[in-house]
């Protein structure tokens, strides 16, 4: 095997492996941070993720001040549209319904829980239902696409990112500098091993950075899922896949900053550079949070829950994954990625996310658990 | 459960959806709110959701009840009293 395609999983895999023990020690549920948000008015799980959002920024920032980033604004992010809020919205109430965003469902699916799985299976189902309806899609994101060719908020204005992001970086430093010497930041904690979620904050701030500066893009993982779709399909579908446009598509283009390997993939039937970046990245995922419960003695396959529930994390399963394909791209994605460079797309994506997982917190309260 | 003529009520919430552990815990401590503060009964949460490891007892205290965290095997018990 070609020495880049090695070092590209290799690093992929360690950067899973990290996360999904991290996740699963600080339990960093995004889906849980805005679920509670309206669910219990309760904003100091997503106080950890400003600062993930905050350390992020700042730190990819210096990385390009200083040369480490190759490619800047990474690729895979485009020019805005409406559909970046739509998709949000969408994806809000699926993530809530599920119980778990897209990475959520992964760790806790690791750590043994078979919800989870449920709404991980749903995640696939969902991402191969978008490749039927990408058409119409495609044609909707065209027609409210606007502000064509500028990609960051400081591209608008013809600006170098450095003064914008300083002041964020300032407001937010003198914000958590109140936080944390009130007390804020810190959680009682009565789970084994457990890791402050700010903490956890900083240190997936910087398995990003690591990303953005080893792979040349932050952490990422739909399009894998949509391509898991797409193998499955090629297995029993084989004459209908050939005819969706989706599949053929190829949005990733770039040479990887280290290795100058020139990458190329989409959510085709492919083993190509998404394979290669995203599969290892989700096993790691996975495999990292199953060490860590497995270390605490804490694993435990369990799938006694009301049939509520799984119809629930099945439903909302699909519907995230349609959503990461509408969007496009998930909540890793935009909050660990975009956001940090004031990407366009992930501004409106957050935008269309705080309603949905309102939508969907009421209807997880008012017909899920009952 | 009897154990020195208080009743411990269990609810077994293993397995469960995020965040129904927690919502079930608020509904029986609400249900039971005042067989609780009278010591007539305990209520005594399992889980295997770091989550609401956490959530049960901060919320619990914050409604006025004392908590007590214990891991046995893969799962917490939670029992919340009054105090």
């Amino acid at each position: 095997m070609n020495i880049s395609v090695i070092y590209i999983v290799i690093t992929s895999f360690i950067l899973g492996i990290s996360s999904g023990f991290i996740m699963h020690r600080s339990d960093f549920c995004i889906a849980g941070m805005f679920r509670d948000l309206f669910l219990f008015k309760s904003v100091s799980k997503l106080r950890s993720l400003i600062l993930l959002i905050s350390v992020s920024m700042a730190l990819f920032e210096i990385a390009r001040l200083f040369g480490f980033i190759s490619i800047y604004p990474f690729p895979l992010l485009g020019s805005p549209s409406l559909a970046n809020t739509v998709g949000g919205f969408i994806f809000g109430i699926g993530m809530v319904l599920a119980g778990g965003c897209v990475v959520g469902s992964l760790y806790k699916m690791g750590s043994g829980s078979v919800i989870s799985a449920v709404a991980c299976a749903g995640l696939v189902t969902g991402s191969g239902i978008y490749a039927e309806i990408h058409p119409i899609w495609a044609i909707a994101v065209a027609q409210t696409a606007f502000l064509k060719g500028k990609i960051t908020l400081p591209q608008i204005f013809d600006i170098t990112p450095l003064p914008v992001i300083s002041v964020l970086s300032l407001i937010s430093l003198f914000y958590f500098y109140g936080c944390f010497r009130s007390g804020m930041m810190t959680r009682i904690t009565y789970a084994d091993g457990s890791i402050q979620p700010w903490k956890a904050a900083i240190l997936l701030s910087f398995i990003g950075l690591i990303s953005l500066i080893l792979i040349g893009m932050p952490l990422g993982i739909t399009t894998a899922y949509a391509k898991t779709a797409s193998f499955i399909e090629s297995v029993f579908f084989s004459a209908h896949l050939d005819g969706l446009a989706f599949f053929k598509l190829e949005p990733l283009k770039y040479s990887q900053p280290i290795t100058g390997m020139p990458l190329v993939g989409g959510p085709g039937p492919k083993m190509d550079a998404i394979a290669m970046i995203q599969f290892p990245l989700i096993f790691g995922i996975i495999i990292g949070s199953a060490l860590s419960s497995l270390i605490l003695k804490e694993f435990r396959i369990f799938a006694k829950a009301p049939l509520r529930q799984y119809l629930s994390a099945g439903i909302g399963g699909i519907i995230m994954g349609l959503a990461s394909r509408m969007a496009p791209a998930c909540n890793i994605w935009h909050l660990m990625g975009g956001l940090p460079i004031l990407g366009i797309q992930s501004i409106l994506f957050l935008i269309g996310l705080f309603p949905g997982a309102w939508l969907g917190s009421i209807i997880l309260s008012r017909v899920v658990i009952k | 459960m009897k154990s020195n003529d208080v009743n411990i009520i269990e609810f077994n919430l293993c397995g469960q959806i995020c965040p129904s552990t927690l919502l079930v815990a608020l509904r029986e401590i609400n249900k039971n709110s005042a067989s609780l503060s009278n010591g007539e009964i305990k209520l005594l949460f399992k889980t295997d959701n770091r989550d609401s490891i956490n959530t049960i007892p901060e919320t619990s205290r914050n409604m006025g009840f004392r908590v007590e965290v214990e891991k046995r095997g893969a799962q917490y018990e939670i029992l919340v009293s009054n105090i």
